[in-house]
């Protein structure tokens, strides 16, 4: 994989061989899928979002006149009767770190073509960013019984909870589709998709293990994003 | 052949345009005189290379049109010619912009006796406050905002009860005196400017921007909102009287300060209570 | 002439060492290609009417999809533009005529011809149809998601129409949507109008990221064997490097999108500060409006560079073909496209010099500003410098050419008005800003969308459009935009401010009614002028003259397909193989004016073996 053998190229090391693909025929990034191509593209676009995101919320954060509240006191959560801040988000953060885990797990497995193995690890952490969305919605309708809505909150500026909700909720979009599309890969790698090279439904292009990582890296970004939307919200 | 004739007459009609052109600047009546000759800088240089290249490109049109037994040069490229070009052309923007960038760093560097003034907009007019002789403005909020208190103005701010209150849209300026324009906006995004003065700036909800220039001609003009606020954009005008100094203070000291301004609503108030107890 | 049958072996090693420095010289076999790397393409071959032009996966015919659907979204936005040169030169002619409407058509107008018929046409439509053929692939490398794309698109442009018919009608915000006027009363279409819009800029975002990948995709690694990045004919350099742009900018649009929907819908104040309306707060606080700014034009600036990079490629391509000479600078030409890209990511906040944002910000965004035009500059260079010693055909694509110099240099230099800080002030917000921006914009880029359907018709349709009809078509565009946004330049001095309904009676804009009448005539002529093409196009493929293969002499991939017009799967059984670059026009000793890019060294005739 990460030793692609090219034809009548020669692979160079370093910054030569950076700009030596570059100035070559046929493909600059030299034996990368082109599907993974896409997907490395996909994030860097959908990195902006995300900065345009986080950076409008530090401008909101930074110039409302009204005080931005407490995050410690505000994501606290009652364990045995005492407030521990930050439980339900340590808890949150170390459920979808470990999906990552998983998942890279899986394009190990699938890569060797261990059907079985890549198929429950799949499974693992599609089941995993279940339990992220779930806590999250737990989080939500927590926040939601204290009075705070987008337009408003008891706690202070109005502005945190517009971006909590929107920022959060943009997140937990991306990791819900992330969700789908691993129950549907777990499926195709348990029926046998991959090894048999079956034409998608849709695509019509025929099925590879490719796939797994190709979703594996989205899902890795979406884990990425999660460290700076916890930093961002929970630790500043 | 006919299109060389036809380019080279849209040339010449841009220039010979330009020369008899009715349309040109109003005259100036404040100190950014120099913004103008910026502008002429900046029409003399960009016009002289756009009447070049076309001129040029004219040129290769009369000379080089197609013939049956011509080959065209081969030549891909010309690392001499490129970078002279590109340092002429380097040296060029920076001679244009370097004029625009010292009279940018007088526009946004306030002079010390610069009168204060604060201009309000909404959807659709201007009204005007000058502070008293304490010569400070009193702090305002949009919330403030009432019959009794057409401004905002902060009442527990003791620079705010000499402020003078011009409710109308016109407002009287000081002959060769700068002023500062403090601009702010109830409701949506304005921009009080006079083509006369040169200048404008925004007026943003929610902050006070500013600007400022030194009238130096008598006269009236009128007042345009130059960003779009909605429907009544266009009929958004407000004027401005440019005066000496001593007709600027008769008429300054015509004006009513808030303090009178707010002892008077309540006197409106009070015969309106007598007026209905009757 | 016994130098040149000295000189014949070095016209290969001539060529190609401009392209790659030199290293196909030191090749002991100079015909030499390596072999395939990436495996044939597994292309959907479709069967029925519905996938075969309805819901189709190949890119060419998603090209002429995306080219006719925005032509139709350009020709709504050409009507609004007649409304409002109404009103603008005959007020009160038209009584249907209110500030609403007015406002509503201005709006409408800017954001369809911007990012609807621009971006759209240039991206969606000639991306598609000559990014594969140009690179030698078989097709985009997701044909699905490509076809995804169009559709998406074609949603937004539903949802955008839909909002001519919702109550309110459309948002008449001002392109720029500025918040917060934008969803306040007292704004028409602040209710379901600016909704409606939103969501269809934010489909539109969706639906180009699709496309965007594969555009890039292709690009990156889908060419065809000898296909070096630095042998890609500028169009694809030009719509590639937009790609980029708008992967990178729309996002910006998509979340100011997003967070002033919020605004709307649920009453967040993302953007909304405290705000007193008819005596009474509203329930908004604390946000920004300049923060909108920011967003909207750090999408809005590369967003000119999206509609003007393809441009500045295709009119490169179309200025060497039929000047018979290799565009001048290449590699300088390359250079100039990704530096105009990537600085145009920090020049956004010149569109904001007076709008109350810190002004040291000023001095920052203008130096930025007039450094992008010295690359500007030498694009402009080389293009004059390629006609010089040329054997020109005058035909209507090289009028169009010419006619986008003009104008384009005309524009780029009332950019440097406007760009630099301190003459800004008194000119933004003003007619002189309007003119600018149409003359750079949207007259120029326009001049070479036509020169390129005039080029590229043959080979789509297989005819050759007629010339009389297209001179008079290009005369009557240029000469009526010219005499439209010429002008108009000198009403911005006088200070006639943009985006009034109704000029009143102030004394200096009362000297401008009769340009403003001048104006409005000629700007319905040349609207009308433009259904010249229509007419031509169907006349043409009705009764058009039939073109042969190459009928240009051009050396660029996309004529050397097997069939024309080119079918599912561009080329023949085998892929071209490349060996030079696509300007080998008038090769010293080469016997024809032009060497295809598929011509090996050892197969170009030589003007001595035909004298022998």
């Amino acid at each position: 994989m990460s030793d692609p053998k090219i034809e009548g190229y020669q692979l160079k090391p370093g910054f030569s061989g950076m700009a030596a693909d570059t100035g070559s025929d046929q493909t600059m990034f030299k034996g990368v899928h082109w599907g993974k191509a896409m997907m490395w593209i996909f994030l860097l676009s959908d990195t902006f979002v995300f900065s345009c995101f986080l950076i409008s919320y530090m401008k909101g954060r930074g110039s409302t006149p009204v005080e931005w509240p407490n995050p410690s006191e505000v994501f606290a959560l009652n364990a045995f009767g005492v407030p521990v801040p930050l439980l339900l988000i340590a808890i949150m953060t170390f459920v979808l770190i470990t999906s990552s885990g998983t998942m890279a797990l899986a394009v190990k497995y699938g890569y060797e073509k261990n059907r079985k193995m890549c198929g429950w690890l799949v499974l693992a952490t599609a089941i995993g960013g279940l339990t992220f969305v779930g806590m999250q919605a737990f989080e939500w309708s927590k926040l939601i019984h204290e009075g705070v809505r987008p337009w408003e909150n008891p706690f202070g500026a109005a502005q945190f909870g517009s971006f909590f909700f929107m920022i959060t909720g943009f997140h937990g979009t991306h990791v819900s589709i992330g969700v789908i599309f691993l129950f549907i890969y777990a499926y195709k790698v348990f029926a046998g998709h991959y090894d048999e090279r079956k034409r998608g439904w849709f695509t019509s292009m025929r099925g590879d293990y490719v796939e797994i990582e190709i979703l594996g890296l989205y899902w890795h970004f979406v884990d990425l994003v999660w460290v700076f939307i916890f930093a961002f919200f929970y630790l500043w | 052949m006919h299109a060389g004739i036809i380019f080279f007459l849209v040339i010449l009609g841009s220039i010979l345009f330009h020369i008899f052109t009715p349309w040109y600047w109003t005259d100036i009546a404040s100190n950014w005189g120099g913004m103008d000759d910026t502008i002429t800088l900046t029409f003399w240089v960009g016009g002289g290379v756009f009447v070049a290249v076309c001129l040029f490109m004219i040129y290769c049109v009369f000379k080089f049109s197609y013939k049956e037994n011509r080959k065209a040069e081969y030549k891909p490229e010309d690392k001499k010619l490129e970078k002279i070009l590109t340092v002429a052309t380097t040296l060029g923007v920076a001679a244009l912009l370097a004029p625009g960038l010292i009279i940018w760093n007088q526009y946004v560097n306030v002079p010390k006796n610069a009168i204060h003034i604060d201009v309000m907009a909404w959807q659709w007019g201007w009204q005007y406050r000058l502070p008293g002789d304490d010569g400070k403005l009193g702090t305002t909020s949009v919330r403030n905002i009432n019959d009794n208190n057409p401004f905002g103005i902060n009442l527990d701010d003791p620079y705010g009860s000499d402020d003078i209150l011009i409710v109308s849209d016109k407002i009287n300026l000081k002959n060769n005196r700068p002023v500062k324009i403090l601009l702010r906006s109830v409701d949506v995004l304005h921009n009080w400017y006079v083509p006369q003065f040169r200048a404008k700036m925004d007026a943003v909800p929610g902050t006070v921007t500013f600007y400022w220039f030194e009238p130096n001609k008598v006269g009236e003009y009128e007042v345009l909102c130059a960003e779009y606020c909605g429907v009544g954009h266009y009929a958004m005008r407000g004027m401005v009287e440019v005066q000496d100094e001593n007709s600027y203070e008769e008429w300054r000291n015509e004006q009513e300060t808030f303090e009178s301004y707010v002892a008077k609503q309540k006197n409106i108030e009070l015969e309106e209570k007598k007026l209905a107890k009757k | 002439m016994s130098d040149e049958i000295n000189d014949n072996k070095t016209i290969q090693a001539q060529s190609s060492e401009v392209m790659t420095g030199g290293s196909a010289g030191a090749t002991p076999d100079m015909d030499y290609v390596r072999p395939a790397e990436i495996p044939e393409q597994d292309l959907y071959h479709a069967h029925s009417f519905i996938t075969k032009w309805v819901f189709c996966q190949d890119a060419k015919v998603i090209g002429v999809q995306y080219f006719l659907l925005a032509t139709f979204t350009g020709i709504v936005g050409l009507i609004l533009s007649w409304l409002m040169r109404l009103q603008l030169g005959f007020p009160g002619l038209a009584g249907f005529m209110t500030a609403e409407h007015y406002y509503q058509f201005v709006t409408m107008h800017g954001m369809i011809m911007v990012v609807y018929f621009l971006t759209a046409l240039f991206l969606g439509g000639f991306g598609n149809y000559l990014i594969p053929l140009m690179v030698g692939a078989r097709d985009m490398v997701f044909p699905y998601v490509n076809m995804l794309s169009f559709w998406m698109f074609f949603v937004a442009v539903a949802v955008l129409m839909a909002s001519f018919f919702v109550p309110g009608g459309p948002t008449g915000a001002g392109w720029t949507l500025y918040p917060p006027q934008t969803i306040l009363e007292g704004t028409p279409g602040s209710g379901m109008g600016i909704l409606l819009m939103l969501i269809s800029l934010s489909l539109f975002v969706i639906g180009f990221t699709m496309g965007g990948l594969n555009y890039m995709i292709t690009v990156l690694q889908a060419r065809t064997r000898g296909m070096t990045l630095m042998r890609m004919p500028l169009t694809v350099w030009g719509i590639f490097t937009a790609t980029i742009l708008a992967m990178l900018a729309f996002p910006a649009l998509l979340v100011s999108a997003i967070m002033m929907t919020l605004d709307k819908v649920l009453g967040t104040s993302f953007f909304m500060p405290t705000i007193l309306k008819a005596g009474e707060v509203l329930e908004y606080g604390g946000g920004s409006p300049i923060l909108f700014q920011h967003l909207f034009w750090f999408f809005g600036h590369p967003e000119v560079y999206i509609v003007a990079l393809p441009a500045f490629g295709i009119v490169s391509d179309l200025i060497s073909v039929h000047a018979r000479k290799n565009i001048f600078g290449y590699r300088m030409m390359v250079w100039a496209i990704v530096g105009i890209g990537a600085l145009s990511f920090f020049v956004w906040a010149h569109h904001m010099y007076v709008s109350g944002m810190n002004p040291w910000f000023g001095f920052f965004f203008a130096t930025t500003t007039l450094i992008i035009a010295v690359p500007t500059a030498m694009k402009v260079y080389n293009w004059i410098l390629t006609l010089w010693r040329g054997n020109i055909r005058l035909n209507t694509v090289m009028l169009w050419c010419l006619g986008f110099i003009v104008t384009f240099v005309n524009g780029g230099i009332t950019g440097i008005f406007l760009g630099n800080v301190s003459v800004d002030v008194p000119l933004s917000d003003t007619y002189f800003v309007i003119a600018h921006f149409h003359m750079v914009m949207g007259i120029a880029p326009l001049m070479v969308i036509m020169g390129a359907v005039y080029h590229w018709f043959p080979l789509v349709a297989g005819r050759f459009l007629d010339e009389k009809l297209g001179k008079w078509h290009f005369w009557l565009t240029f000469l009526g935009a010219y005499s439209i946004y010429f002008p108009m330049h000198y009403l911005g001095f006088i200070g006639v401010p943009r985006r009034y309904f109704e000029m009143y009676d102030s004394p200096y804009m009362t000297s401008a009614v009769g340009m403003n009448e001048f104006i409005s005539t000629a700007a319905f002529i040349v609207g009308a002028a433009q259904f010249i093409l229509i007419y031509n196009i169907i006349k043409t493929l009705k009764t058009g003259k039939a073109a042969p293969k190459n009928p240009w002499s051009a050396n660029s991939l996309e004529w050397f397909t097997s069939t024309v017009p080119p079918g599912h799967g561009n080329f023949g059984d085998r892929l071209p193989v490349v060996h030079r670059w696509p300007y080998d026009f008038s090769v010293p000793g080469a016997k024809d004016d032009f060497i295809p890019q598929t011509t090996p060294p050892s197969e170009v005739v030589h003007t001595e073996v035909e004298k022998t």
